[in-house]
C-alpha cells in the first residue's frame, strides 16, 4: 500500500517569533504519523521576515505578493495540495495555537468507513486546552446554532481553523473558498455540497506570537455580521442551484 | 430671444466640463471608455435637459412632481445609485481577479524557485 501523503498548510501573516517552534513542533510530530508530512508556509504579505525565516528552516514557503487575510492565503495552501496530488491537507496556524501533537488523532479520523471530507478539531468537545475568552464563546455559539439552523449542521467549534481537508473538500476548496473571515462559512459551503463532516476533540493553545485581527468591538462586530450574512447567502445560492 | 435665456447654460456648460474632463481621461489612459460610458451617457442626458427645460417640466408633470427641481433630484439620485452600483460591480470584479492572480502568481514563484534554485536568490 502506498504511504500517503500530508500537506501541512500554516498560513502566516507577520509569524517570524512563533513559526520556527511551529515547525520544530510540526516536525516532532511528523515522526509519530503513519503519513508521509510535508509543511507548506504561505506568507500573507508580510511585512517582517516571516518568509525568510521560514526558508532558512527548510520548509516549502508560497509569498503571497500582498495581504489576502486567512481565506486568500489557506485557498492557495489548499490548491496547492489538491494540485500536488496530496491525500490530504492539515490547516496548522502559524501563530502556534495549534498543536501538531494533535495531528495524528485528526488524520486518523480519516482512515474510518465511510471516511469523513473534513475532519475539525473541536475545542468545546473535551474541557480541556485554551477555549477563548467568554466574549468569543459566545460569537462561536451564535456561529454554531446558525450553521444549525441553516444547514442542519451540528458542530461545537464552527470557527477552529485546526482541521484535516480530505481529497473531495480539496476539490470544493480549491475551486472555491471564502476570503474573509472564512471558517464557518467554509463549513456551511461544505455540508450544502453534500460533504460529510465530523468533530475531533482537541486542546488548543494560546497564540505564542503576533495578534489577532479580530480585536476590539468594532471589528468583533463587524466580523460576526459578516460571517452571518456571508451563511446566509450561501444557502440561499445552494437553493437556487437546487431550484 | 427669451426662451433663450430660460436655458440653464452655466449648468449645460459644467456637464460640457465634466464630460470633457472625462474624455480627456480616456485618451490618457487614466480610465476605460468601457467604465466611464454610462457616466458620459448621464452627462449628455444632463446637458439635454439644461438646454430644454421645458421638457422637464412635460416629464417631470406627467410623472407627478409638483416641482421640476424635486423631479430633478430624484433623477440625479437614481443615477448615481446606478453609477455607484455598476462601480462596485466593477471594482469587486477586479478585486477577485486580482486575488487570482496573487495565489497563482505565488504559486508558479514557489514552483519555479524549486527548480531553478538559483532564481529564488534574486532580490
Amino acid at each position: 500500500m502506498p504511504v500517503r501523503r500530508v500537506l501541512a498548510v500554516i498560513p502566516s501573516h507577520n509569524e517570524e517569533e512563533a513559526l520556527p517552534a511551529v515547525i520544530a513542533s510540526l516536525r516532532e510530530a511528523a515522526a509519530h504519523l503513519p503519513w508521509e508530512l510535508e509543511a507548506v508556509v504561505v506568507d500573507d504579505g508580510s511585512t517582517d521576515s516571516t518568509a525568510s525565516r521560514a526558508l532558512s528552516l527548510g520548509v516549502r514557503v508560497v509569498r503571497l505578493c500582498r495581504n489576502l487575510g486567512i481565506g486568500g492565503a489557506m485557498q492557495v495552501g489548499l490548491r496547492m495540495a489538491h494540485r500536488g496530488g496530496f491525500d490530504c491537507a492539515v490547516q496548522v496556524d502559524g501563530d502556534g495555537q495549534h498543536p501538531p501533537g494533535e495531528l495524528a488523532r485528526l488524520v486518523a479520523r480519516l482512515e474510518e468507513d465511510p471516511a469523513p471530507d473534513l475532519v475539525v478539531g473541536s475545542r468545546f468537545r473535551e474541557r480541556a486546552g485554551f477555549r477563548s475568552t467568554p466574549m468569543r464563546r459566545l460569537g462561536i455559539r451564535w456561529f454554531s446554532l446558525l450553521l444549525r439552523a441553516l444547514c442542519r449542521l451540528r458542530v461545537t467549534d464552527p470557527t477552529s481553523g485546526f482541521r484535516v481537508y480530505g481529497p473531495r473538500a480539496l476539490a470544493l476548496f480549491d475551486r472555491s473558498f471564502p476570503y474573509d473571515y472564512p471558517e464557518p462559512e467554509a463549513l456551511a459551503l461544505a455540508q450544502l455540497s453534500g460533504l460529510r463532516i465530523v468533530e475531533e476533540p482537541v486542546a488548543m493553545l494560546e497564540r505564542q506570537g503576533g495578534r489577532s485581527s479580530i480585536r476590539g468591538v468594532l471589528t468583533s462586530s463587524y466580523y460576526v455580521l459578516k460571517v452571518t450574512v456571508a451563511m446566509v447567502l450561501a444557502v440561499g445560492r445552494a437553493r437556487l442551484r437546487e431550484d | 430671444m427669451q426662451q433663450f435665456f430660460e436655458r440653464y447654460w452655466v449648468f449645460g456648460g459644467t456637464c460640457l466640463l465634466f464630460a470633457l474632463v472625462t474624455l480627456r481621461l480616456i485618451i490618457r489612459e487614466r480610465v476605460t471608455l468601457q467604465g466611464t460610458l454610462a457616466f458620459l451617457l448621464l452627462l449628455f442626458g444632463m446637458g439635454l435637459a439644461s438646454l430644454f427645460p421645458q421638457a422637464d417640466a412635460w416629464i417631470a408633470t406627467r410623472m407627478g412632481f409638483t416641482l421640476v427641481s424635486n423631479w430633478f433630484f430624484a433623477l440625479c439620485i437614481a443615477a448615481l445609485s446606478f453609477l455607484h452600483l455598476l462601480a462596485l460591480i466593477s471594482i469587486s470584479r477586479v478585486e477577485l481577479r486580482s486575488i487570482a492572480l496573487t495565489q497563482e502568481l505565488a504559486l508558479l514563484q514557489e514552483k519555479l524557485e524549486r527548480a531553478l534554485p538559483a532564481v529564488g536568490e534574486r532580490p
